[in-house]
Parts: structure tokens; C-alpha cells; sequence
């Protein structure tokens, strides 16, 4: 969010420059346009008055002429004429001057026309009444009408040079007027456009500011991200690259370096100074790796072998990928880690396995020798032993007869013995193979088993009707097996036992022998009437060879329960047992609900 | 002369195993001709001979040297000539991996060695005059396993 408004900001900062450039130069053609007008005007001003002048001075010359020859007409003296005669040559002077500085206006150059004809008319009318004098033949009549003739082209003249005078000072003002005009406005257009200005660039100052606080806060956030960044590197045992893919140009972080056993930053980051540690017989596959790393833009993780500083082999793991932070700038990142003890853990679990392997293969070997190379010398001596009773017993004496018998009991025992100690281990194998059954006709098969033995004891066992469950059917069956077996001999001598089997779905904190969470159980009780035990008995007998009787009362190997125990527990259930000596026992296991 | 006897073949390592054997087809009386081999090659080169007399039924131990029971097993569902011998494990053990190994390999019944005589003679009897032809059609794995 704050990186976005730092990269919008130089557009803006941009165009409040080009406006302010726009801005000065318009102030600054305005300031020349206003200069230039002022110049001009003031110079029209100054024709202006030069030709009031000069038409007041040919008015005057006129004058003089007319005054000059006044005098001599009144005293004849010819002195009188001097001025008059002088008059001329000024007066044409005088009219060329006015007409040079009137040449840009039309009107005053048409008046002049006007002012020279009258001029020329008044001098007509002089200089005939001076020879008409001089000659001596002017009548008083003609003389008088003369003069008023002149006097009427004189007054003329006055009114044109007085109107010409007028219409320079109109054109004047009209000059005033409109450089005033211009003039006025301009102060203020400066005046408005220089604020404009002002505000623009107070705007840039505090957008800058702001700017400026944004990527201070940046930085800040920055370098603490690359703190926590080199603390984790170290912690762990990683380091990262980057490749600049404009520059080519490489960067190491600081445990990257520590990575090859070297001080940080202490040789220059180049591809020829990283190949020296890469272990040799793992080049090609870094050379390999590394060729597709332009074109895919990611480097999928692999493992070299490297030889550190310090000569110590490392196992290091490598990945990457490209990243565009803008979009002529392309940096390909890359992390490495030290996975050496990963792989050593590794080699370690293996070996472990394969131990574990040998040992297990070891422990099939010794089932095997219980299952087959042990029963077989047993089975012979119970077939050699049969075959006596049968052929021999009565030419053995008496004596005789009675250890027969107790070699026969004994040879029974040992085979109950191999026989529960391989059902006891093949409820220990590592394959299970767990598939849906239902349960009562697991227990149908359990009595079928045990047919002969329910029919002896006149046995009744009621069942509830169980469920289909997910587990391994014929250690559930070896279960029924051993706790209705378990039921049957341990019963009362002289009452039938009545076995009762009940099912109920449990939540495991309603059970005080389960652990206190919500989980559903499904719980099976196998209830007798039999000879029962003390309760402080009830977590013994599921140890191994556990027994609670003489082996001569009760035939037994004190291993079915434990099986029991065994299967419940593969099935991640529980087991316990209730006990009330001389009134019964209680079986009950409780199996998880999926 | 071959129809009024049973013909029948054991393979078994075992001496005393051996005369268990003959001494209940002895004690039987059932019309039979028992032959015996030391071990599985014994066993295969008689088959194998052109001059022999097929058995009717083939008894198997599991463990013999040179050549196992199973070893046994398989070469002779092989081979078409030996199609119509029954054959029956006969074997201490009763581990899960063998019957399991030989039903699937086509043996007819799995018999474990019992531990009384009369037992032997009993399981001997019976599969004996057992109709293969019967017993082969329904046969599964829960009627593999012979039991008395």
C-alpha cells in the first residue's frame, strides 16, 4: 500500500514541475508583451507633443510673416521685411518636420494638405499686397480687399492647425487608454498566476514530505525485515542469492557465506568464485540445473555436495525463482540450505531400519521354529506315547502306567504352551489387514469352535445382536474365543454357565475406565456366572503367564488373556474386567467408533 | 491290476513320520499301495520316470531338503500329466503363510500332522476315500484346512 503511493508520487511531482515551467514562461511573455507596449507608447507620446510643436511654430512663422509685413505696410520701412522674408525658408522646414512625424496617420497627413493650401493662399495674398505697394499703383481698395482675403485664409489656418492639434491629442489619448487597459490588468494576472504557482509547489513540498516519511518508514520496515532476515538465515541454516538478470551481476547474503565455512562478504559473489566449492563429481548437475534457469524463470530444488572452506563436506539443497519487482527489473532470488544433517539423520533412520528389518526377520525365524521345528520332536513323542497306550498298556506294570499318564499330561501342557505362545506373536504382526465384519457371525464362529466344550457344560450364551465393524476379523473371532473359553472354565462345578453378551454405543467420559473426551465407543460385555476373582486382581490377569490358580485346579497357560489385551489394543480400544469372587466375572472391551 | 488299489505317494523327510504313515495304512486295510520318498527330488524323478505308476493321491511335507514341498507343488501343476493326482499337504505346521501359499498354489487339502495315531489313521481314512471330484468343486478356504 504505501510502496504503491510512493511510486505514483514522481508522475504527480512531474507534472507540478511542467506547470510551473508552463506558469513562468506565461508570466514572462506577459512581462515582455507589457514592456514593449509601454515602450511604444511612450515614444507616441512624445511625437505626439513634437508635433504640437512644430504646428504652433508654423502657425507662429505664419504670424511672423503677417506681422513683418504689417509693419512695413504702416512705416515703409524695409527693415520690417527681414522677418517676413526669413518666414518662408522656416515655414517650409517647419511643414516638412510635421509631415515626417504625422506620416503614419492618414487624417493629419489630409489636414496638412488642408493647412499647406491655406498657407501657400495667406502667403499669395502677402506677398501681392507687397507689390502692389512697391509698385505704387494700389488703389486703397484693392489693398483693403486684400487683407481681408488674407485675413480669412488666417483664420483658417487656425482652425486647421488648432484641429489638427486636437486630433493629436484625442489619438494620444486613445494611445493612454489602451496601453492603460493593458497595463492594468497585467499586475493582477501576474499577481494570480504567481499564487497559482505558489500553491503548486507548496502542494509538491508536502506531498514530497509525506513522501519522505513513507520511505523512511519503509526503510526502516526494510532493514528490519533483512535483520530478521539474517538471523533466520543463521538459525536456519540457509542462505540466499541473487542474480540480477539485467546486470548479471550476483549477491550473496552474509550466511551464504558462512554456508562455504567463509567470513561474510569475503570474496566478491561471482559464478567462478562459487565453482571452487561445489564438490567436483556434483558440477555437471549445478551446470545442468542452472542453463534453464533464465528460460523457466524458476530452479526446482535439488541437492550438491560441497567442500567448505575447511575441507568439511555439506550436503546443500538449492531452489528459486524469478522475481519482477518492476517491470525492468528482473532479479532471480534463490535460497540454500544446509540439509547435511538431514541427510545424516537420514542415513541413521535407514540403518536403523534396517536393523529393526533383521530383527524382525530374526523374529519370523524363531516363529517358525515355534510353529514347526518345535512341535515336531512333541508331536512324535505324543504319537510314540499314543501308539504304547494303544499297542503296550497292560505289559506295563502299574508304575509304569502312571508315568505314561503323567508324560502324556505334560506333553499337552507344552503343546498349550507353543500353541498360545504362537497365537500370543501372530497377534504381533506388523500387517494387519483390517476389513469390515460382522461381529455375530464372528461369535458363531468362536462357538463353533468351542461346540464340544459349550455342550460338556451344558452352556447357554445369549448374545445381543452386535455390529458390522472395520478391524481384523480373525483376531475379533481369537478374542470371542478366549473370553467365551475363559467364561466356560471358569465356571461353577455343579451349575451351568450362562454367558451373557451385551452391546451398547458409549461416549468415552460416560466410562470411568476410558480417557475423559467425546469420543464414541462401541462396548461389548461378556457377563458369567462362574467362580469369578477379587477385584484387586482385575488389571493382573491380563499380564503374560499371569495366573490366578494352580495349574492343576485350572489348565491354563496364563497367555489367552493376554492375547485379549493384545488385540483390543491393535484395534486402539480397551479392555477391563469386574470380578466378584464366587459370583461372576465381567469382560468388557470397548472398540473405537470411526 | 491298477483299479483295485489306491495308489498313494508320500514325500517326507522324516523317518519316523514315514512309519507313522505306512503302519496306519497298515492298520487300515483299506486296498492301498504306499509308496514313500526321502525328499522332493526323490519324489519328482518318480514321477517323472515314463515307467511309474501314477499316485492317486500325493501326499506333501512342506519342509525337505534338495526339493520343499511347495517346489514339488508347483512343477506338478505344471505339467498336464500329473492333472488328476489329489494332491494333500502334510505338514507340522499350521502357519497362515503356508496354507495360504499352497491353496492359492492348487493343492487340494492341507492336512497338519496330527499328535495321536488313532488321529493319523482317522484323517487318513477319510481323505483317502474322500471324492476329490466333490471336495475340488467346493473348495475354499475355509474348507482347506482339514480338521477332525
Amino acid at each position: 500500500m504505501e510502496i504503491s503511493q510512493i511510486r505514483k508520487s514522481p508522475l504527480f511531482l512531474k507534472i507540478i514541475f511542467i506547470v510551473s515551467v508552463a506558469i513562468i514562461f506565461f508570466i514572462g511573455a506577459i512581462t515582455f508583451k507589457h514592456v514593449t507596449v509601454l515602450k511604444k507608447t511612450s515614444t507616441w507620446i512624445s511625437v505626439s507633443y513634437e508635433v504640437s510643436l512644430e504646428l504652433e511654430r508654423l502657425l507662429s512663422y505664419v504670424k511672423d510673416a503677417e506681422t513683418g509685413q504689417r509693419g512695413y505696410l504702416l512705416s515703409r520701412d524695409k527693415s520690417f521685411l527681414t522677418p517676413y522674408y526669413d518666414s518662408n525658408d522656416r515655414i517650409k522646414k517647419s511643414f516638412k518636420r510635421v509631415t515626417e512625424l504625422t506620416i503614419n496617420s492618414r487624417t493629419q497627413q489630409r489636414n496638412l494638405t488642408k493647412v499647406q493650401y491655406f498657407i501657400s493662399r495667406r502667403l499669395n495674398f502677402l506677398s501681392k499686397n507687397l507689390y502692389l505697394i512697391e509698385s505704387g499703383s494700389a488703389s486703397e481698395k484693392l489693398v483693403a480687399s486684400n487683407l481681408l482675403s488674407g485675413k480669412q485664409a488666417m483664420d483658417s489656418i487656425r482652425v486647421e492647425i488648432q484641429g489638427m492639434i486636437t486630433t493629436q491629442k484625442n489619438l494620444l489619448k486613445y494611445r493612454q487608454y489602451d496601453y492603460n487597459s493593458t497595463v492594468n490588468y497585467t499586475p493582477l494576472l501576474i499577481y494570480l498566476t504567481l499564487l497559482i504557482t505558489l500553491i503548486l509547489i507548496t502542494v509538491a513540498f508536502i506531498m514530497m514530505n509525506r513522501d519522505l516519511v513513507l520511505l523512511k518508514n519503509t526503510i526502516h520496515t526494510l532493514s528490519v525485515a533483512i535483520e530478521v532476515n539474517n538471523l533466520s538465515e543463521i538459525v536456519g541454516n540457509f542462505g540466499s542469492w541473487q542474480l540480477n538478470l539485467e546486470t548479471e551481476q550476483y549477491t550473496f547474503s552474509d550466511n551464504q557465506y558462512r554456508l562455504l565455512g567463509c567470513e561474510p562478504q569475503s570474496f566478491e559473489a561471482t559464478t567462478e568464485a562459487y565453482k571452487k566449492f561445489i564438490h567436483p563429481d556434483d558440477f555437471h548437475i549445478v551446470e545442468e540445473k542452472n542453463q534453464n534457469l533464465r528460460s523457466d524463470s524458476v530452479l526446482p530444488p535439488f541437492v550438491y555436495r560441497i567442500i567448505r572452506k575447511d575441507g568439511e563436506l555439506r550436503y546443500l539443497k538449492v531452489m528459486g525463482r524469478t522475481v519482477t519487482v518492476s517491470s525492468d527489473n528482473k532479479t532471480f532470488v534463490g535460497t540454500t540450505r544446509d540439509i547435511t544433517s538431514e541427510i545424516d539423520d537420514q542415513i541413521l533412520a535407514e540403518e536403523r531400519n534396517r536393523e529393526l528389518e533383521s530383527n524382525n526377520k530374526e523374529l519370523s525365524a524363531f516363529n517358525y521354529i515355534a510353529s514347526h521345528d518345535l512341535q515336531e520332536p512333541l508331536r512324535k513323542i505324543e504319537t510314540f506315547i499314543s501308539r504304547l497306550v494303544s499297542k503296550d498298556y497292560n505289559n506295563i506294570s502299574s508304575a509304569g502306567q502312571q508315568y505314561v499318564t503323567s508324560i502324556q499330561k505334560s506333553t499337552n501342557r507344552m503343546r498349550l504352551l507353543i500353541e498360545d505362545l504362537l497365537q500370543f506373536s501372530r497377534t504381533n504382526k506388523t500387517e494387519k489387514n483390517i476389513e469390515k465384519a460382522d461381529l455375530n457371525s464372528l461369535l458363531e464362529n468362536a462357538k463353533q469352535d468351542l461346540a464340544q466344550n459349550i455342550e460338556e457344560k451344558k452352556a447357554i450364551i445369549e448374545s445381543d445382536n452386535l455390529p458390522t465393524l472395520n478391524i481384523i476379523p480373525f483376531q475379533i473371532q481369537q478374542l470371542f474365543i478366549n473370553l467365551l473359553g475363559n467364561s466356560l472354565k471358569y465356571s461353577k462345578k455343579d451349575i451351568a454357565p450362562i454367558i451373557k453378551i451385551t452391546y451398547s454405543k458409549v461416549v468415552s467420559k460416560e466410562e470411568e475406565a476410558l480417557p475423559k473426551t467425546h469420543h464414541y465407543y462401541h462396548k461389548i460385555a461378556i457377563d458369567d456366572n462362574g467362580i469369578g476373582f477379587e477385584q484387586e486382581y482385575a488389571t493382573n490377569i491380563f499380564v503374560l503367564f499371569n495366573r490366578l490358580h494352580n495349574k492343576n485346579e485350572y489348565q491354563g497357560t496364563g497367555i489367552g488373556l493376554a492375547i485379549c489385551k493384545k488385540i483390543v489394543e491393535n484395534h486402539k480400544g480397551f479392555i477391563i474386567a469386574k470380578g466378584k469372587l464366587g459370583v461372576g466375572a465381567q469382560f468388557i472391551f470397548y472398540l473405537p467408533v470411526e | 491290476m491298477t483299479a483295485d488299489y489306491i495308489n498313494i505317494c508320500l514325500a517326507d523327510d522324516d523317518e519316523d513320520d514315514r512309519l507313522f504313515f505306512t503302519d496306519a495304512f497298515d492298520e487300515l486295510k483299506i486296498n492301498t499301495k504306499v509308496k514313500t520318498f526321502n525328499d522332493g527330488v526323490e519324489l519328482m524323478n518318480y514321477l517323472n520316470s515314463e515307467d511309474s505308476i501314477l499316485p492317486n493321491v500325493l501326499f506333501l511335507d512342506l519342509n525337505m531338503p534338495k526339493k520343499n514341498g511347495v517346489e514339488c507343488l508347483l512343477e506338478i501343476k505344471l505339467n498336464e500329466k500329473f492333472s488328476d493326482i489329489a494332491i494333500a499337504i502334510y505338514s507340522t505346521s499350521s502357519s497362515e503363510e503356508h496354507i495360504e501359499e499352497t491353496f492359492v498354489n492348487g493343492a487340494n487339502i492341507y492336512i497338519k500332522k496330527p499328535n495321536d495315531f488313532e488321529n493319523l489313521k482317522k484323517i487318513l481314512s477319510e481323505v483317502v476315500s474322500m471324492n476329490w471330484q466333490y471336495h475340488t468343486s467346493g473348495l475354499n478356504k475355509e474348507n482347506f484346512l482339514m480338521r477332525m
